[in-house]
């Protein structure tokens, strides 16, 4: 059979990694392949490759799994790539505050080996435990503190990919500030592996905060106007929250167990400057809410809780309810019309849905459970209601039958043919992650 | 047709007046001398026009016009770059953009505020100062540096080691590809627009890939509080070690600067004299800003690693007006030189913190190999090294010298494995130390790219990557003879 020759030949190029024949392939969620391969060095990633595109097979490819429901129309690819087993320290310069890590590393195990230096990489993904660095940037994930910290754009400093030919290119440095030639980070950060495989990421580190503390100010129904005028009054002030995340009442609910609008202010500083700041909100608290604050360790083991919430692409997904996350992006203050937009929909429609949206940078994460059908419906009308707004919808999480009655990255922008263009000069035969993307590159 | 000046032969140029009008461009060769080269002046050439739009829709009339009829083309703002990204080396019809400096929205709520390409950067921070706002990126020639060239070049600045560098705070682009197609990118500030980043790699793209007619920024409020630290050293390694240390503390200082005795000297005879001791190898400059509860905790920490690195004298600003004493003597930088030297070369390595005192070492020997001074100014927190070398242009030869000398000090970085520029962008002058950091494959990566926006290769030819086979013309000329 073809599927054996492909796979001694498969098993010559990578000799002792791992190449394994999958029985079962179908998943609900696609994007598998009828043969995993893990490569344990950049060299098999760079000959798996090669040999894939010279013979015109599809590569999948694939970090923890926890995005798999993320884009692409494909079931089961030729080859699944997966980079769980490339991973570890490369090189960590205390000094410098820099750190070369493989991309299969899982993103908790980084943080957790930083703290022991007092550092970390200043990005807050969905399910840390599982995703890999490497599948963080090239879904471009981010969470509440990006409103201070920003995203994978502004941490990564320098990558390793392989080109689907196999070549090796090296974007970037090592250094933290670098305008040498374009800066070929940034093509391949949310690209979702449909330019190259990302091999090695060098990061730009921060110092891990001294003390934080997390408010949870809780609003009663339907008092938008004044959830506005308390941010737009904290953004204006002299304080530096890490984020400002609205959480929609039945989110709030899981998490808190109050059922209300809830804004989310976290501060991290010395310990002196963060109860300053809580003083301070305490200070301009509405009147008819609620205040809570949760110290240090409370404070992180909600945001642990918290990295939780979204689902998790690792699961069968064989349960009769489908599940949905969306991104949504708006102009910042923008969001509380799209949390309040998403909570009225549960009610309007038989679905459950669980939001947050960032008051500081205008990016939403919506959950939806439902069924099929009234799940697309709910991003249809999302959709109807954001587009004006000019903003997006993306589709972050789908079963894959689901996927291709919804589009996953909306509307081609007007500006499609270059996006088309770089992916034709880098993936001629669009060996990778064939139609994960925007317009189906 | 007739314009000032009297009749022109090129119906080009006579094309081109239709399109911007009589008095809005210059064809003259007296007028196009101040067009032929940029802060890079060691190469000079001069422009075929240089034409002034209006608004985006002029821009892109032009640009059209230029890739009908394969004209090379080039944008320039304030013509302040120190790498000559916007010098006409193939007789360029240079596209102004100088007279779109309109600051169209600001949107204080939202954070972000949208200008024309030719809107000088520290007018931005100006007209959002009194509602306590401020644009982050900050080139020490904010003054009279376009935000259009600043994205261009992915300007960087004192405080950037803490606020990031130009990238971090574009938001949204206009754009005119070089065919003159107009498109959008993000323009109303929401982030992550689906697709691969266009904004980062049109940021820092040295005007070969599209010519920005409008910018959405993101704007900051100000820090509560603000601290500014001067520290004198008579060791330069007492200094390097003391920038590791702080950096170590878990301190974020916005800025933290280093100058060497050379540089000192330059410093203390320009404009801006601030009575620094004449005996120092280095300085310090360090500002630490944020939540005023936990400013001073950070300023006695930095105190102690002085004192711990042998510093002789440390001292905090006591108001305002001597912060900007400081700054102003550390901004002026630069142009002091001139005071100590006839002309003077900067260059823009950037290497890992941690091998500043053996990097600085090298520099010396340079120095010492060239017989020309070298003064070092820099970003010691981000390990951004402004190498000045200074010589007289006069002379026979030196001037040969301050670039073989210039070269070396960037191969030095490299060696460290750092880079070949950290703000100021590789334009004409860096091309060949391109092959310092990057691989024929890796080079041919981002031509590729460039093949993408820009396949006829009439904008800005000839900047960023180096010539290949540069050798084999070389010898096919030797031939000749």
């Amino acid at each position: 059979m073809l599927a054996t020759e492909f796979l001694s030949e498969l098993k010559a190029i990578l000799r002792d990694s791992h190449v394994q024949v999958e029985e079962d392939v179908g998943h609900p969620l696609g994007n598998s392949g009828r043969v995993t391969v893990c490569p344990q060095s950049e060299e098999e990633i760079s000959n798996v490759l090669m040999y894939a595109d010279n013979h015109g097979k599809k590569v999948t490819i694939a970090g923890g799994g926890t995005k798999r429901g993320f884009g692409g129309g494909t079931e089961v690819a030729d080859l699944l790539l997966s980079l769980a087993e490339y991973k570890g320290v490369v090189e960590h310069n205390v000094g410098d505050m820099t750190l070369t890590v493989k991309a299969g590393t899982p993103f908790q195990s980084l943080q957790e080996y930083l703290a022991e230096y007092n550092q970390t990489i200043a990005l807050d993904p969905i399910w840390p435990e599982y995703a890999t660095i490497g599948g963080v940037i090239a879904a471009n994930d981010s969470g509440p503190k990006r409103f201070r910290y920003g995203s994978a754009r502004d941490s990564v400093i320098g990558m390793r990919i392989v080109y689907p030919n196999g070549t090796i290119i090296r974007s970037g440095g090592k250094v933290v500030k670098n305008v040498a030639g374009y800066d070929m980070n940034k093509l391949f950060i949310g690209s979702m592996g449909t330019l190259g495989v990302i091999s090695e990421v060098t990061l730009k580190l921060r110092p891990l905060p001294k003390y934080e503390s997390l408010i949870l100010l809780s609003f009663q129904e339907g008092k938008m106007e004044e959830i506005r005028a308390f941010a737009v009054e904290l953004l204006d002030s002299l304080m530096e929250p890490t984020s400002l995340e609205l959480l929609s009442p039945s989110l709030s609910e899981r998490l808190t167990g109050n059922h209300a609008y809830t804004v989310a202010i976290s501060f991290e500083d010395v310990e002196s400057a963060v109860h300053y700041q809580e003083n301070f909100v305490k200070r301009i608290q509405p009147a008819k809410t609620n205040i809570t604050i949760l110290p240090l360790k409370e404070a992180r083991a909600f945001w642990k809780q918290f990295y939780t919430i979204a689902p998790n692409g690792r699961e069968s997904g064989s349960s009769n309810e489908i599940e949905a996350a969306l991104k949504i992006g708006v102009v910042n203050l923008d969001a509380l019309q799209v949390i309040k937009a998403s909570h009225i929909l549960q009610d309007a429609m038989n679905i459950a849905v669980e939001a947050h949206g960032g008051l500081g940078h205008g990016l939403c994460q919506i959950y939806i459970k439902g069924t099929g059908e009234e799940v697309v419906a709910a991003i249809e009308r999302l959709r109807q209601f954001v587009i004006p707004l000019g903003g997006y919808v993306i589709v972050k999480h789908l079963p894959l039958a689901l996927r291709q009655k919804v589009e996953v990255w909306g509307e081609k922008p007007s500006y499609f043919f270059l996006l088309e263009g770089i992916k034709t000069k880098i993936d001629p035969h669009s060996t990778l992650n064939h139609g994960r993307f925007v317009g189906g590159i | 047709m007739a314009i000032k000046g009297g009749q022109i032969k090129d119906t080009h140029i006579e094309n081109l007046a239709k399109i911007v009008g009589t008095s809005a461009i210059l064809y003259k060769k007296e007028d196009l001398l101040a067009y032929d080269c940029d802060g890079f002046t060691i190469h000079r050439h001069l422009p075929r026009a240089v034409v002034f739009p209006n608004s985006a829709e002029e821009v892109a009339k032009i640009v059209k016009y230029c890739h009908e009829y394969d004209l090379p083309f080039l944008a320039r703002g304030a013509g302040t770059g120190l790498s000559g990204g916007a010098i006409p080396l193939n007789g360029e019809v240079i596209i102004s953009l100088t007279k779109m400096k309109r600051l169209v929205s600001v949107d204080l709520e939202n954070r972000r505020a949208v200008v024309e390409p030719g809107f000088i950067n520290l007018k931005l921070t100006h007209s959002i100062a009194d509602k306590g706002y401020y644009y982050a990126p900050d080139p020490s020639s904010q003054y009279c540096c376009t935000i259009g060239g600043n994205v261009a070049e992915n300007a960087g600045g004192a405080h950037c080691l803490k606020y990031g560098v130009t990238t971090n705070h574009i938001l949204g682009l206009e754009v005119v590809l070089p065919n003159g197609e107009m498109i959008e990118i993000s323009t109303n500030g929401v982030l992550d627009p689906p697709g691969y980043d266009l904004l980062g790699i049109l940021t820092g793209s040295e005007g070969t890939l599209g010519i920005v007619t409008k910018i959405t920024v993101r704007i900051l409020k100000n820090p509560e509080a603000k601290q500014t630290v001067l520290a004198y050293f008579d060791k330069v390694s007492d200094a390097s070690q003391a920038v590791s240390d702080i950096i170590s503390a878990g301190i974020v200082p916005a800025a933290l600067e280093m100058m060497d005795k050379t540089a000192i000297e330059g410093v203390e005879a320009a404009a801006f004299p601030v009575g620094h001791p004449k005996d120092i190898e280095a300085l310090l400059l360090i500002e630490v800003d944020g939540i005023s509860a936990g400013i001073d905790e950070q300023i006695q920490e930095i105190l102690k690693v002085c004192r711990s690195r042998n510093v002789r004298e440390v001292k905090v600003a006591q108001d305002e007006k001597e912060r900007e004493r400081w700054w102003a003597n550390r901004k002026t930088g630069f142009g002091a030189m001139g005071a100590i030297s006839p002309d003077y070369l900067v260059q823009d390595g950037v290497i890992p913190r941690s091998k500043l005192p053996e990097v600085l070492e090298r520099i010396r020997q340079i120095s010492e190999k060239y017989g020309l001074r070298i003064a070092n100014i820099f970003h010691a927190g981000d390990g951004n090294l402004h190498p000045l070398v200074l010589f007289d242009s006069r002379k026979p030869g030196e001037t040969e010298m301050a670039l073989a000398a210039g070269s070396e000090c960037l191969q030095a970085c490299a060696d460290a494995g750092g880079s070949i520029t950290g703000e100021h962008g590789v334009g004409i002058e860096k091309r060949e130390e391109m092959r310092f950091i990057f691989s024929d494959e890796e080079i041919a990566a981002q031509t590729n790219i460039r093949d993408v926006f820009n396949p006829k290769n009439l904008l800005n030819a000839g900047k960023l990557f180096p010539t290949p086979g540069r050798c084999v013309e070389v010898k096919r000329n030797e031939k000749m003879k």
